[in-house]
């Protein structure tokens, strides 16, 4: 009975004023609005505490490019590292040295492209104590592509391609997205400037809507091309500059060479 | 004031129907946008976006005036649209503004001020003001709500000396004597609060400019390219204004090529694009003659 002072379940109407229900998603908190997120972390101090996402990747840019010869392969990747608007190093490089004939170009999110790469080299290196030999090409292009579809749900942001020579001594080019898919291809580019580089290619290495015949590349040919690629994706894609790490492998091994690019 | 929002009676050239022009923005085409918006959404695409300037501007005061930079970069999302676009724009003679964010705003918001600027010359019949220029920038970007991307740095000398400004999206204004602006801001920034001093002769101001841009320039992604200076002077001085587009160049891309062999393969032969059809004919506007005798003397 309510003159006792006990509580009443469900008070009357007027009793007390109706409070909306706390927000849970950061899209529903105080902080939405047509400006869109705020940048501090209130810490429900003075805003009722909801969701942030935290994103676990992060672009730190670049560019690679690989293109294969008769009995050779040119390997190239920038070797600018950034993040957002902002330069982190102008000198960490893309490619990655797997066996003597074999190299990773990888752009990305750096710590996925460094942890794919150890993963890579730790298994290499049981094969080579099973087998009893370097393995091969072909092999580690497989291998990459199972490694990259172990992650299928929460994949590597590398974005890879492998260069090296086959068992026959023929250059060979591997190009792969996010999850594995890979193929076998005259030349690769990828990164953030990969939609410059691969019109160029198209019309200067494999000769398409050409009519020319397409002459026999030497290496000086091919890499004079591949130097002409990053300036001009240098020109237009803000993630690329700084300087173009080119490897040769060839038979007669892996040769490296700097090329400086623009800084800006 | 009320002149300047009063376009009716203004001498334009009347439309076909008889309808009188409107000034200001049209918002007709809004829903139909967002619309296609969303359908381009669903197909996986994304809408086409508004080319910004990245950017590093920057102002100084100097003993004899003012001195204005800005780096020449245009960037739509990561790509550079324009490698040297120009972001120091006229507003009067005496007066000139930097700007950052979306380019079209920064470049037709000047450019009204600039015009309301001659009418108000006209009818006053004196040299404009810098707090003229900063007050209607103000009032317009207020009206706005920060809707209008335009982060300025206004500079420019008048009968009551020298100037500068720098003016955010929403309308605040803040009167400095250095000021940077854009993605770059912060490397500019750094330059100046270690070199920038009182009362620097002119040569001084524009290499602490050149210097502070250079760092917007290498350090920032959203900069690029080129530098351009404008001097402004006063009145007492002799007033003058100097513009210098591409005053400093370090980005050349010729220097790069000219760095290695270009490849035999860029120089695509005559026969080399494939003909489909062919067609010959000559235009109604032409007519043919027999060659005429040559003059005999």
């Amino acid at each position: 009975m309510a003159e006792f002072g006990a509580y009443e379940v469900g008070g009357p109407a007027a009793a007390q004023p109706s409070v909306p229900p706390l927000p849970i998603w950061s899209s529903e908190g105080p902080s939405a609005g047509e400006f869109g997120k705020r940048d501090h972390i209130d810490h429900g101090v003075t805003e009722n505490p909801y969701e942030r996402r935290f994103s676990p990747y992060d672009f730190n840019g670049g560019t690679t490019l690989a293109v294969s010869g008769k009995d050779f392969v040119v390997v190239a990747g920038d070797t600018r590292m950034s993040s957002g608007y902002e330069i982190k190093s102008r000198n960490v490089p893309k490619l990655h040295q797997l066996t003597s004939k074999t190299v990773l170009a990888a752009a990305g999110c750096k710590t996925d492209v460094d942890t794919l790469t150890n993963l890579l080299r730790t298994r290499m290196q049981m094969y080579e104590h099973d087998c009893n030999k370097e393995m091969s090409t072909t092999a580690v292009a497989q291998m990459l592509s199972n490694t990259l579809y172990g992650r299928r749900f929460f994949p590597y942001y590398s974005f890879n391609v492998l260069a090296g020579l086959d068992e026959e001594g023929k250059g060979a080019v591997f190009s792969y997205d996010a999850i594995g898919s890979y193929e076998r291809t005259p030349f690769s580019a990828s990164g953030s400037g990969q939609s410059y580089l691969i019109p160029l290619m198209d019309n200067l290495v494999t000769f398409k809507t050409r009519l020319d015949p397409v002459p026999d590349m030497t290496v000086e040919e091919i890499v004079s091309i591949v130097k002409d690629a990053f300036v001009t994706a240098g020109e237009r894609d803000i993630y690329t500059g700084d300087a173009v790490e080119i490897k040769v492998i060839s038979a007669t091994g892996v040769t490296t060479e700097l090329f400086p690019l623009k800084k800006d | 004031m009320a002149q300047f929002n009063d376009m009716s009676s203004s001498g334009l050239e009347q439309l076909p129907t008889g309808e009188r022009p409107r000034g200001g923005f049209a918002f007709d085409l809004c829903s139909r946008d967002q619309q296609i918006g969303t359908s381009i959404a669903a197909g996986g695409g994304r809408l086409p976006q508004a080319m910004k300037t990245g950017t590093t501007i920057v102002g100084v005061i100097y003993k004899d005036g003012v001195v204005l930079g800005a780096d020449t970069r245009a960037t739509g999302g990561t790509e550079v649209c324009d490698k040297n676009c120009e972001k120091i724009h006229y507003l009067s003679d005496n007066i000139y503004c930097c700007g950052a964010g979306t380019a079209a705003d920064t470049e037709k918001t000047t450019e009204m001020i600039s015009s309301q600027l001659e009418l108000h010359r006209l009818n006053t019949g004196m040299q404009s003001r810098v707090v003229t220029a900063v007050t209607l920038l103000k009032r317009m970007l207020f009206r706005y709500q920060g809707h209008v991307s335009a982060a300025l740095v206004l500079g420019g000398c008048d009968v009551n000396g020298s100037h500068l400004y720098h003016i955010y999206p929403h309308g605040s204004t803040g009167k400095l004597p250095y000021v940077t602006m854009g993605s770059g801001s912060l490397a500019a920034m750094s330059v100046f609060e270690t070199d920038w001093k009182e009362d620097m002769e002119e040569a001084e101001a524009i290499e602490v400019v050149k210097q502070a841009i250079r760092a917007g320039i290498f350090n920032d992604l959203g900069s690029g390219s080129n530098v351009d200076v404008t001097v402004i002077r006063k009145p007492e001085v002799g007033g003058g204004t100097t513009v210098m587009r591409g005053f400093d160049t370090p980005n050349e891309v010729a220097d790069l090529r000219a760095g290695y062999t270009r490849p035999k393969a860029i120089v695509v032969p005559r026969g080399a694009t494939a003909v489909l059809s062919k067609e010959v004919s000559l235009s109604e506007l032409v007519t043919v003659e027999d060659a005429p005798e040559p003059m005999a003397f």
